[in-house]
């Protein structure tokens, strides 16, 4: 049955070549079509579900409180302005028209922009009569002409909790400019603009530009170019190996049309398909390139093997073919299924990544069959018989890489007990390497160390209270009483009088409405106050009044009660918990409600230090926000809780992005409420871009064990099928056990965060490592059927079939190396990573398999070396 | 009587005039006269928007609704009595709504002259504080409302420049510019005032690059003991979203409320005979 469909196969590869080459150049076509739709999409927030709850949740506060992705612009003060800092009438000029200019940009929300001179100062102000007066002013209208004004700014940002060490450094050596912008896509755009103006001012500080919109947008860009670079240079490096190895331009071609086409079709169909490209799927092309080559490489070899002159080239190809299609075929598919395992992670960036490789390997397979028989049945006879010259005076040349495989081969062969302890010992080392594996990932960081948003991230960090931002949002999840009831009469004791009966019911009908249909709130509060008021002014009979004011009491009483985060309770607790979290000295800086609150009511008071302190009253807390909201920016008080004062949030500022660091601060608030139970109803959560990274980085972690320990389960299940032997099986997968062992414990002792790139490389390395014990095994088996000899099969397996391993690992690894040139750290930690692999596999197989198969020969291969049986594997 | 505010406005007293109204003498104003001048009209209007009566009360209501469609609400009661017609004036704001903000007060003593600064004080009952409002800016919010301290205040029709622009067969047209362009965030505005009643209908406000930041409208008119006064304004504010819609009720002019209602004595204790609906 598969003997007959692979010749088919073969026939039609070598009959129809012509209709192959034109299907293809359409298909290739078609898939090249769908470039230009291309989409890059950089928002680590994609690294979760759009229905993720944390998510839904980050993105629902976000709205709420009306905050939004900024540009943070920062001028730090060098080495030769350190002395006067940037409070002096220059810098601060610098400071007033960079932020008037961006308030002219277009795209940029400039009502929320936050600057010296965008914000509210309050202070006391003495009046001629003596009397303090509580003063709402700009900050810093103009900038100052005099030093003495200028240092007057630094003083009064110093007296502004929320506004120091976040708009300036207490030491007066730093500002920031805060821009939100609209849609993200333009950051680039803008800070460009921004950088422009900065250029033109005359300025003895250091300017940086960064913040998460313009971090994203420009790694956006710089992927972009990586697939520019990367892939063809991965390409260049693949073609130039095979040339060495071949040294034929016509002959390799056939390898390099399979690669191309693979990574073409692969992109325009995801292209196509309307996927963004991630920065995952951004390696696709890169990680196809090397793979897609090994089947034709495979072929190549064998054919120009077996070609001798005068031999029908058709005949060649079907034998050729006909041999290595089951091996192919298995190694294909296990590489397909450590890939698409990664469809088990929860996270879509990567099961994107996972599904269009492991189609990306069947096509290149399929390819591979139709294609390169018939491409290579069609090369002239020169060619090929010069091919075949080089082929063989380098079989029987012992330099370089055979040179190199007969070494490995004489140490294989010999202290083979000694070289599996050495393994166990290996094995042991990397258990302990991986129990010192840090989890830790920060997207900053994919940048390198010498990245301007790199060096401007440090330096911001430095200056400031952080420029990392996770949002505690505090609720209040008391359900509201029943007030529809307070209309209809029902059980609240007060009977409706007549002359109203009609108009309640009306109220009450507003409340229906609401119940089935979406969208529609049920009537707020202060509608049905409204309502009520309305009524009271056109009744006139005393019963009807006094009904209307006894609800209104009733409705009045439920909005107090409901307004939570004016209550001293659930204030104090609060700021207690800012305090603990300042305290432990994981956090720059805390910004809430609470600060608001101190801040005006200690300017209410006597503008001192003592009276920074909550009122003890709700009205008192109350009365305080409505002078607050009494200024320029009166708005800005929704960024710390919702007009119904049901939500409150504490704004955290940290000074790294690392999921480690915003770990330590959720643990720190969890302990905190354990031991400081909440008031009652009020329930916590975290939103912000730092906690969202910790939540996909933990669905990652938990997700690539299942994707690693699934892919495992599957292959050993196919090698034992395939070799029709558990010992076998076992066998097969030893290899790739160490070689994943050992990279996850190396990357533990070395100390290198285990990230998302690095959680990828898993199941990937499954699937690639196993084609060499695959190759091993099967060659390893044959040869002994022949020879049944363990000592004769040992040194045939380290001519032909080693060389040809160490090639392939070669080829792969070296595929790779283009990514060690990459700007972006990602890349490179995936270039290193699998060259790594690609070579310790192969070092592992070469060596660790024959010393089992000798040492174990009788359970290996049965005591009479069962021919038979092996035989039938094939 | 929401003349309480007048003087308030910031569109010289305009824009209070869409809230508050009054006009008083105003017939003879209220002869629209081809001959007009754009400094005779704003003068009119600001007669009309915010001294009508020799003094007034008012019970106001604002529904604050922002770009989310969330919605705050603020009920207070004002009185409101003129030292002079176009001149001087003393205002008392007393809150009755939220609830927690029940029994807070504004004293306002406003003087009209050139140069001069209101005198403002608060009282809080939460804190049991009486505190001086610095004059400072005045166009701040007013009580987290999209209506800024000076459309209630009032501005002065000397902080700006006016031009008649064009005329409707109902209203006048005026352009105003600012004298001192940086103590504003607006770089002009374009007001329509009544012809028959003098009262300012819609002001809107442009900034530099010419785009209309935020709006004011007279929603409703009702004449009250004669005075024509607007009961419903609201403003829009056109570039965070949300406006804020204000209501007028039980206007009273002419009640005779004595001086020493308008002092100090009255924030912690409020003048219940005059607050009475």
């Amino acid at each position: 049955m598969i003997d007959s469909s692979i010749k088919r196969c073969v026939a039609l590869s070598l009959e129809k070549a012509h209709i192959i080459y034109w299907v293809m150049a359409v298909i290739a076509v078609v898939a090249m079509l769908q470039f230009p739709r291309i989409e890059i999409d950089t928002d680590p927030e994609n690294m979760l579900p759009a229905d993720n709850p944390q998510r839904v949740f980050h993105n629902q506060t976000k709205q709420e409180f009306g905050l939004y992705d900024a540009i943070v612009v920062g001028a730090v003060a060098d080495s030769q302005t350190q002395a006067t800092g940037l409070f002096t009438p220059n810098e601060l000029t610098n400071i007033k028209s960079v932020t008037d200019y961006i308030l002219t940009i277009d795209g940029v929300i400039g009502h929320e922009v936050m600057s010296l001179s965008e914000v509210d100062n309050i202070t006391q102000q003495t009046l001629e009569s003596g009397d303090k007066a509580i003063r709402f002013n700009w900050l810093m209208k103009q900038a100052p002409e005099q030093e003495s004004q200028a240092q007057e700014v630094l003083k009064h940002v110093k007296n502004l909790p929320l506004l120091n060490e976040t708009l300036a450094a207490e030491n007066g050596n730093a500002v920031a400019i805060y821009v939100p912008i609209v849609d993200k896509n333009q950051s680039y755009a803008i800070s460009q603009l921004i950088q422009d103006k900065i250029n033109t001012l005359d300025s003895k500080a250091q300017w940086h530009i960064t913040g998460l919109p313009v971090a994203e947008d420009q790694f956006g860009y710089e992927m972009f170019v990586q697939m520019g670079i990367s892939a063809p240079l991965a390409g260049l490096a693949i073609f130039i190996l095979l040339f060495l190895m071949f040294r034929s331009w016509s002959y390799i071609t056939a390898a390099m049309v399979v690669a191309m086409f693979t990574v073409v079709v692969t992109m325009g169909l995801l292209i196509g398909m309307g996927f963004t490209v991630h920065i995952m799927s951004s390696m696709i092309a890169i990680f196809l390139m090397p793979i897609a080559v090994v089947d034709s490489v495979h072929i190549m070899s064998e054919f120009a093997d077996r070609f001798k002159e005068g031999q029908d080239k058709r005949e060649v190809a079907k034998d050729v073919v006909s041999e290595l299609f089951t091996p192919m075929l298995f190694t294909s598919v296990t590489s397909t299924i450590g890939f698409l395992s990664l469809l088990l992670t929860p996270i879509p960036p990567v099961q994107i990544f996972g599904a269009f490789i492991g189609f990306g390997i069947i096509l290149a397979f399929i390819t591979t069959i139709l294609f390169v028989p018939a491409y290579l049945s069609r090369l002239s006879d020169e060619t090929l018989i010069a091919l075949q010259k080089t082929h063989q005076a380098q079989l029987e040349s012992k330099s370089g890489l055979n040179k190199l495989v007969s070494v490995i081969g004489r140490i294989a062969n010999k202290r083979q007990v000694l070289h599996i302890i050495l393994f166990v010992g290996v094995f042991a080392w990397s258990l302990v390497g991986i129990g010192k594996i840090e989890i830790n990932d920060n997207p900053v960081r994919w940048f390198k160390e010498s990245h301007p948003i790199r060096i401007a991230d440090k330096a911001l960090n430095n200056e400031f209270a952080g420029t990392y931002n996770a949002y505690l949002v505090m609720t209040d999840t008391t359900t509201r009483p029943d007030l529809k009831m307070l209309f209809t009469g029902d059980n609240m004791g007060s009977s409706i009088p007549e002359s109203l009966k009609g108009w309640a019911a009306k109220q009450a009908s507003r409340f229906d409405k609401v119940s089935g249909s979406e969208g529609e709130a049920e009537p707020s509060l202060s509608e049905l106050t409204f309502a009520i008021e309305d009524q009271l002014f056109m009744v006139e009979d005393e019963d009807a009044i006094k009904w209307l004011e006894n609800t209104l009491a009733k409705l009045e009483a439920v909005a107090k009660a409901e307004k939570r985060f004016v209550q001293p309770e659930v204030l104090g607790y609060m700021e207690s918990l800012q305090n603990h979290m300042a305290q432990s000295g994981l956090v720059g800086k805390t910004n809430a409600l609470t600060d608001v609150v101190k801040v005006v009511n200690r300017e209410l008071k006597s503008g001192e230090a003592k009276d920074y302190e909550l009122p003890t009253t709700a009205n008192g807390v109350a009365q305080t926000l409505i002078q607050y909201q009494s200024s320029h920016r009166p708005n800005d008080l929704w960024h710390f809780v919702t007009p119904d004062y049901k939500k409150a949030l504490i704004w955290t500022q940290l000074t790294s992005g690392d999921n480690q660091h915003m770990t330590a601060v959720i643990e720190l608030v969890e302990q905190f409420v354990a031991d400081n139970p909440l008031p009652q109803g009020i329930e916590v959560n975290w939103a912000g871009k730092a906690y969202i990274n910790v939540i996909w980085q933990e669905q990652m972690v938990a997700g690539m064990l299942d994707s690693l320990l699934s892919a495992f389960v599957i292959v050993f299940i196919m090698m034992v099928l395939l070799f029709r032997s558990v010992v076998f099986g076992v066998l097969a997968m030893l290899p790739l056990s160490l070689t994943i062992s050992f990279i996850y414990g190396l990357i533990g002792w070395i100390g290198k965060d285990y990230d998302m790139p690095i959680a990828v490389l898993s199941a990937l390395t499954l699937g690639l490592s196993v084609d060499f014990a695959i190759h091993f095994l099967e060659r390893a088996r044959a040869t002994f059927t022949k020879t049944q000899s363990i000592q004769q099969t040992m040194s045939i397996m380290f001519e032909e079939p080693a060389n040809a391993i160490t090639k392939n690992a070669l080829v792969v690894a070296l595929g790779f190396t283009p990514l060690l040139f990459a700007p972006l750290v990602p890349y490179v930690t995936v270039g290193v990573f699998l060259a790594s692999i690609m070579v310790v596999s192969a070092m592992v197989t070469l060596i660790m398999l024959p010393a089992l198969i000798t040492i174990l020969k009788g359970l290996v291969f049965g005591k009479t070396a069962n021919a038979n049986n092996s035989n039938s594997a094939n | 009587m929401l003349d309480v505010y007048k003087g308030l406005k910031v569109t010289t007293k305009l824009t209070s005039a869409l809230f508050m109204t009054a006009m008083l003498g105003m017939s003879s104003q209220v002869i629209a006269n081809e001959a007009e001048t754009a400094q005779s009209i704003i003068k009119k209007a600001e007669l009309a928007a915010y001294y009508a009566g020799n003094d007034g009360k008012s019970q106001a209501r604002m529904l604050i609704v922002d770009s989310q469609d969330r919605k705050q609400m603020r009920q207070f009661t004002i009185l409101k009595k003129d030292v002079k017609d176009g001149g001087d004036q003393k205002m008392l704001v007393f809150f009755s709504r939220p609830t927690d903000v029940s029994g807070m007060v504004f004293r306002v003593e406003k003087h009209n002259g050139q140069g001069q600064e209101d005198d403002r004080w608060l009282y809080l009952p939460g804190l049991d504080l009486v505190k001086r409002i610095s004059a400072g800016d005045k166009r701040t919010s007013f009580v987290g409302s999209h209506f800024f301290y000076e459309d209630v205040s009032g501005r002065a029709t000397s902080e700006d420049t006016f031009e008649l622009v064009e005329q409707t067969d109902s209203a006048y047209i005026l352009s105003a510019k600012p004298k001192d362009p940086s103590s504003v965030e607006f770089s002009r505005y374009r007001v329509s005032i009544d012809k028959k009643t003098f009262l300012p209908m819609e002001i809107r406000f442009f900034d530099a690059k010419d785009n209309e930041t935020r709006r004011v409208e007279s929603l409703e008119v009702e004449t009250v003991q004669g005075f024509p006064t607007v009961t419903k304004s609201k403003v829009t504010d056109l570039v965070g979203g949300g406006y804020t819609l204000m209501e007028f009720r039980g206007i009273e002019y002419n009640l005779g409320l004595p001086d020493d209602l308008f002092t100090e004595r009255s924030l912690r204790t409020p003048p219940l005979e005059w607050l009475r609906k």
